[in-house]
């Protein structure tokens, strides 16, 4: 009984630090492989998708990477960490594109592209759903 | 343009020693656009354009172009063109263009045309899609002052600082000059007309609370002109500072924002053999305005604005501007807005006299404005 029992235990374990990783809206944050961050901000996520910081603490670039504009995951995304939804967020970019402050953070098709250019840029960011398998990169609780 | 080019040729420089540092997602060229068609109708008094017999004199296009060089590195520039009555006449003009280099996120620096941070909106008063409103309250960002308001050539310094618990700064400094333009007239010959300097800032407060930032503005500057008036030599300087509080209150779909501004000026002419004269002024204006998105689709809004042009004269039409006005904006697709827009005026204030030679004014008039923009 002992080997079931511990089996459950670790699936138990696994599920809250799977619970804890979401962000929330049945999102999960992830960060490259190799960044040292172990949990973030709301706050710091959601300036470093609006490009409000730059930085990671190291002084590394942050990479955000956003899914489409359609995409249901980014819905989630934009909903419970930038509290706004998609529309308003591409207000937010057409206001600093056209008045020369800022570009938006590259869109990808996908949540497997967004995977990849996570695992491939030391500085990016990005999201998926909290379903989603995670290889090459890590799911970064927020606190 | 000698700017332009300066600011281009660095750009391209260190494009080529630098552009390695960034994903090929990141470092590719931007380009982005817009095209924008209105109509304005009114009641009585001709307002931006002969909007008396209905006016589709409201036309904008712009494009804008950027690179981010490195990390820290970005060049651009906006070609803005528009249509609007007598002014704009489809000539396409830099609306911005910048060395953009950000050295920490609390501070970085522009160099080259950039867009005034005077209040909420004004850096973005051009670009319809950002707004729920066809005209925003003209007290405080009036369609005819563009040429004074919206850009300056020179330097700005800006950054953003977290607080923790206290929220965010978000703060821009800036200091250079604009070119400004007068035509001739048959009693008045433009000699020489100069914008010795303009500079001002802005401080934003992301407050603790949720969704709530207030701040102020601050510009001043000055316009220097010498001029030949019936014959006679004439020099004028008009010196201004502007100040203006802002708050705007963001929750969920609502959005409710309000300013207050005061303005004061000292302009004085020179005349020959004449003692100089110095006509001191002061102005006011002020607006609230709230917005709610119903659906991703529809965003009805309101706001009601007014202005006193000089605060010690503050009766009689031409002393005051009332604007209570309501509009709709329906995001048809996410490339494809329509707005609609009612206005009701009190006053003839904001009324251009240009516009108006010999036809009497009308206290109290409505306008109807109508809005189509694309853009990508």
């Amino acid at each position: 009984m002992r080997a079931p029992l511990a089996i459950v235990v670790i699936v138990a374990f696994a599920g809250c630090a799977d619970a804890v990783a979401e962000s929330g809206g049945g999102v999960r944050v992830i960060v490259n492989a190799k960044n040292p961050a172990t949990t973030l901000s709301k706050q710091f996520v959601a300036d470093a998708f609006l490009k409000k910081r730059t930085r990671w603490r190291g002084d590394d670039a942050i990479q955000p990477v956003d899914l489409g504009q359609k995409h249901s995951v980014r819905a989630r995304f934009s909903r419970s960490i930038l509290e706004r939804d998609v529309a308003a967020v591409r207000r937010y970019w057409a206001q600093l594109v056209f008045s020369g402050r800022g570009v938006p953070p590259p869109e990808v098709a996908d949540e497997d592209a967004v995977i990849a250019y996570v695992a491939k840029n030391a500085g990016a960011i990005g999201y998926v759903s909290a379903s989603t398998t995670l290889t090459g990169v890590k799911a970064v609780p927020i606190d | 343009m000698r700017w332009m080019a300066i600011v281009l040729t660095i750009g391209a420089f260190v494009s080529s020693a630098r552009a390695d540092e960034l994903p090929p997602e990141e470092s590719a060229i931007q380009i982005h656009g817009f095209v924008s068609q209105g109509a304005l109708v009114s009641s009585d008094n001709n307002y931006l354009a002969k909007s008396e017999r209905g006016s589709l004199e409201f036309s904008e296009a712009g494009i804008a172009m950027t690179k981010q060089l490195d990390s820290r590195l970005r060049v651009g520039f906006q070609l803005f063109a528009r249509d609007l009555g007598p002014t704009g006449n489809y000539s396409a003009k830099f609306d911005w263009f910048a060395l953009d280099y950000r050295w920490r996120d609390w501070l970085g620096i522009r160099a080259g045309r950039t867009k005034l941070p005077f209040g909420l909106y004004n850096d973005t008063v051009d670009i319809d899609a950002a707004h729920a409103v066809v005209l925003l309250p003209q007290s405080v960002y009036s369609v005819t002052n563009r040429d004074f308001l919206l850009a300056q050539t020179g330097i700005e310094l800006y950054g953003y600082r977290p607080l923790g618990e206290l929220g965010a700064l978000d703060y821009r400094a800036y200091f250079g000059t604009f070119h400004y333009e007068v035509r001739d007239t048959p009693v008045l010959q433009v000699v020489e007309l100069e914008v010795p300097f303009i500079t001002g800032g802005r401080v934003m407060w992301e407050t603790p609370a949720e969704g709530l930032r207030i701040g102020g503005s601050f510009l001043g500057g000055a316009i220097t002109g010498d001029f030949i008036q019936l014959g006679m030599p004439v020099s004028l300087r008009l010196e201004q500072t502007t100040y203006l509080a802002s708050l705007e209150y963001t929750a969920d779909s609502l959005v409710v924002s309000a300013e207050y501004g005061r303005a004061f000026s000292d302009t004085t002419i020179t005349r020959l053999g004449m003692p100089a004269m110095t006509t001191p002024n002061s102005s006011e204006s002020m607006y609230a305005m709230a917005s709610y998105r119903l659906a991703s689709w529809v965003q009805p809004a309101m706001y009601y604005s007014l202005v006193y042009p000089n605060v010690d004269m503050r009766e009689g039409r031409n002393g005051r501007q009332h604007d209570a006005a309501i509009s709709v904006r329906f995001d048809i697709t996410p490339n494809w807005i329509l707005k609609l827009e009612g206005h009701s005026m009190r006053g003839t204030a904001s009324v251009q006299g240009a516009l108006n030679a010999g036809e009497p004014l009308a206290n109290r008039w409505y306008l109807a404005a109508a809005k189509t923009t694309v853009y990508f």
